[in-house]
């Protein structure tokens, strides 16, 4: 797509934008409220359609792809939709919330989920879109559209898809020029837009996240571990790890020098169950050989030291990796977790500090209070409990954020004289 | 010269091959001296001992050089690999580390083979010309090694110069920086006499010394027969070039054309080095090639099945150089076979695919900071 045309989505886009910002927003929201209804429905044709296309496109296993959405839809309701908005954009004498003409939204990943809601926020706000899909999946956005435009065609009509290499300048410059931009990707993505776009410009930004998970001594042991470990897998299997939400570390708050190893073992064991439902999706050769060198890298660390353990499944479906201590080495994904012994909530801290910048969510169980208030001041935006971490509500704080208002101008309007 | 006997033997029949000349490919020959080697440094490298074990190999256990596991690069990093006692270690080269928190170090207790295998390579591949005798002005562009002595690229320079090199012969990086100056007004004289010379360096060496000529408007034609060999890649700097436009601002500033630029691939953790096949077979494919001593494989990085030809995977390196360390090394580049030799394509970041998680070297280097 050459610059003129993305430009052109723009200009028409400020123009169906501003027929959006009359609309009476109770209309707007009951339409989206339908529509991630129909999106709810495991038999809406848009559903089943990317549940069979994003495998293809993204290299996640159907099933994966089936769970992932089951789980997270579930909780993401058209009442959600409207408490959300009720709470965040509740009208009153003082305040108004209004979208801007065009809000430009570049996706990243292969995670459907991101992007099904990014694309119904700025709507919500009778904002027009426009929207650049990952490379890695041209699907989602394309059916989210379909979906609104069938519940709403006036509504359909103020999304507009555009496509452009990464490296096209000249298109990002008319891509940029919405009056809000709302961007998903990686650090230097980010980095990079941010220089391009005015002060006066708005940029909601996603950039790089991660998530982790906490055990405390009371989840190593018996059913409180194997409840845990079975947690921790379904949240590493969903979307093999891809997303901000997927946990790439364990650690093991207690002064048991065995809890590490019994937390290792019981993940392996989860992670080979959830690999019979939910087999992991395939791999680049790059992402192998990362995989291949840290992998082998830890076994030959076991074979010098004995305290590392590694612990994989002929093919390599997953790894565990029992550290030693919890010093930060690489996360090669595609289901890939190094567990760190904690004895002490200061080797805890310090174990976590160099995540802090980047943390997302965090699974925890077995902790007690002063420990979670330790995650808290990691600022972490999630704490949930294993097995949820790839669900987050649909009011959920992404990066410390609210949903709408970061991509919302709001007016106060103060009391004039007579 | 190390003290183990049987270390001594196995030194010597590799060091005869590399005295060779001609280099004589003879694939037997490798499989008897790999075998032999695996089963010294399976028993002489605890940590490569219990790997292998874990896998199931050991030195009876394999019919061909194929099957001795490999060592991940990355393992370089967190241990010291080595098949003689460590207080025998007489040399210590360390890895660049530009954009991860650790440095690589191989161990060595002789310079021996890596300086044997090094100069007869570097002199087939660069200067296919030279007569037996002769000598060539070397311009280096890289630091001297006694500037740099746990740089085994600067080593590697300085065993040429010594051996290769006129006495015009000169370091451009010196006390830690690019003396562009003095390199251009050099070559401008190599220019004025019409003397062809040997250029090599690090790709970024020659990206900053392109950008000096750049801003000067400088052009230079260096003589017809100039050779020029870059290696390294642009981890962690603040510019990257993709290797075409590297090659065509490279013949657009210095005159040298493609055909005469060679890309050098080494590394630390190894004794050998492998070149592109542009001056010796000018006329078939670019690609990677090595003296005898040392074989390449493609290999599926996560099982190490050889891969068949055009299928990209993990490079593996078989370098009987390695005589003291470990001679199976799995890099961390991705590559795929042409004819007798090799591509490589490097480590594709990934990072437009993978969106906003993070990963491997980006976590290393971004969180880790």
């Amino acid at each position: 797509m050459t610059e003129h045309a993305v430009a052109a989505q723009v200009g028409a886009l400020r123009e169906r934008g501003r027929a959006l910002a009359k609309r009476p927003r109770k209309e707007i929201i009951d339409a989206l409220a339908r529509v991630l209804e129909s999106w709810r429905n495991p038999s809406s044709p848009w559903r089943i359609e990317l549940e069979s296309q994003l495998p293809d496109a993204t290299g996640f296993r159907a099933p994966t792809v089936r769970e992932g959405l089951e789980r997270a839809l579930a909780h993401w309701t058209g009442d959600a939709l409207e408490a959300l908005v009720a709470r965040e954009l509740e009208p009153s004498a003082s305040t108004r919330y209004t979208g801007f003409e065009v809000t430009a939204l570049l996706l990243a990943g292969s995670i459907p989920m991101p992007g099904l809601l990014a694309m119904l926020g700025p709507l919500a706000l009778g904002s027009a879109l426009l929207v650049r899909p990952a490379s890695r999946d041209p699907v989602t956005a394309r059916l989210v559209t379909q979906s609104i435009a069938e519940i709403d065609p006036e509504l359909g009509r103020c999304i507009g898809e555009v496509h452009f290499p990464h490296d096209d300048e000249d298109a990002m410059e008319a891509f940029l020029e919405s009056d809000c931009t709302v961007a998903y990707g990686s650090d230097p993505t980010i980095a990079r837009i941010a220089r391009r776009l005015p002060p006066s410009r708005r940029l909601v930004a996603h950039p790089h996240r991660l998530s982790l998970a906490v055990l405390g001594e009371s989840a190593t042991r018996g059913s409180a571990l194997e409840t845990a470990a079975a947690g921790i897998a379904l949240d590493t299997a969903l979307w093999d790890q891809q997303g901000c939400l997927s946990p790439l570390a364990v650690f093991v708050l207690s002064a048991d020098a065995e809890a590490p190893d019994r937390v290792a073992d019981a993940l392996a064991t989860a992670l080979t169950a959830a690999e019979q439902h939910w087999p992991r999706g395939s791999v680049t050769p790059a992402a192998a050989s990362v995989i291949a060198q840290e992998r082998d890298t830890a076994m030959l660390r076991e074979s010098a030291s004995g305290r590392v353990r590694v612990l994989t499944p002929a093919g390599g479906a997953f790894t565990v990796v029992r550290e030693q201590d919890c010093q930060l080495r690489a996360a090669p994904l595609h289901r890939f977790l190094r567990v760190h012994p904690a004895p002490d909530a200061d080797a805890l801290e310090r174990g976590i500090a160099p995540y802090a910048r980047h943390l997302a969510g965090v699974a925890h169980a077995g902790l007690a209070p002063d420990a979670i208030q330790l995650l808290v001041r990691t600022g972490a935006s999630r704490l949930c409990a294993p097995g949820i971490l790839q669900c987050p509500p649909l009011d959920w704080h992404h990066d410390g954020m609210p949903v709408l208002t970061p991509m919302a101008r709001i007016t106060d309007i103060e009391p004039t004289r007579g | 010269m190390t003290g183990d006997p049987r270390r001594r033997l196995l030194d010597e029949a590799v060091l005869t091959w590399m005295r060779e000349d001609p280099w004589c490919d003879d694939e037997a020959r490798f499989d008897a001296l790999a075998h032999e080697l695996f089963a010294f440094q399976f028993e002489h490298c605890a940590p490569y001992r219990g790997f292998c074990r874990n896998r199931g190999v050991d030195p009876s256990s394999i019919a061909s050089w194929h099957e001795i596991p490999c060592v991940p690069t990355g393992a370089f990093k967190e241990l010291t690999l080595t098949s003689f006692p460590p207080a025998e270690t007489r040399h210590v080269f360390r890895t660049s580390g530009t954009s991860t928190t650790s440095r690589g170090s191989l161990h060595l207790d002789t310079l021996a083979l890596y300086e044997a295998s090094l100069l007869p390579t570097f002199r087939f591949h660069l200067l296919p010309d030279l007569p037996a005798a002769g000598r060539v002005r070397i311009e280096v562009l890289a630091p001297p090694p006694e500037e740099a002595s746990d740089s085994s690229l600067s080593h590697m320079f300085g065993v040429a110069i010594a051996k290769l090199g006129s006495e015009a012969s000169r370091y451009a990086v010196l006390r830690g920086s690019l003396d562009t100056e003095a390199l251009r007004v050099r070559l401008e004289r190599d220019v004025e006499a019409e003397e062809p010379i040997l250029l090599c360096g690090t790709a970024f060496g020659f990206v900053h010394f392109l950008e000096y000529l750049e801003e000067h408007g400088d052009f230079l034609r260096l003589p017809a027969g100039t050779h020029l060999m870059e290696t390294g890649g642009f981890k962690g700097r603040s510019r990257e070039l993709p290797r075409e436009e590297l090659y065509a601002e490279l013949e657009a500033r210095l005159g040298v054309p493609a055909e005469c630029v060679v890309n050098q691939y080494g590394m630390t953790e190894l004794g050998s080095q492998f070149y592109d096949s542009v001056l010796r077979q000018p006329q078939r494919p670019r690609r990677k090639l090595g003296p005898p001593w040392v074989r390449a494989r493609i290999v599926d990085p996560e099982s190490g099945r050889p891969l068949a030809p055009g299928e990209i995977g993990s490079i593996a390196i078989f370098d009987l150089a390695n005589t003291g360390s470990v001679c199976a090394i799995q890099t961390a580049d991705l590559g795929r076979a042409i004819e007798d030799g090799f591509e490589v394509l490097g480590r594709e970041p990934e990072a437009e695919a993978r969106g906003c998680s993070i990963a491997a070297d980006v976590l290393l280097a971004g969180v880790g900071s």
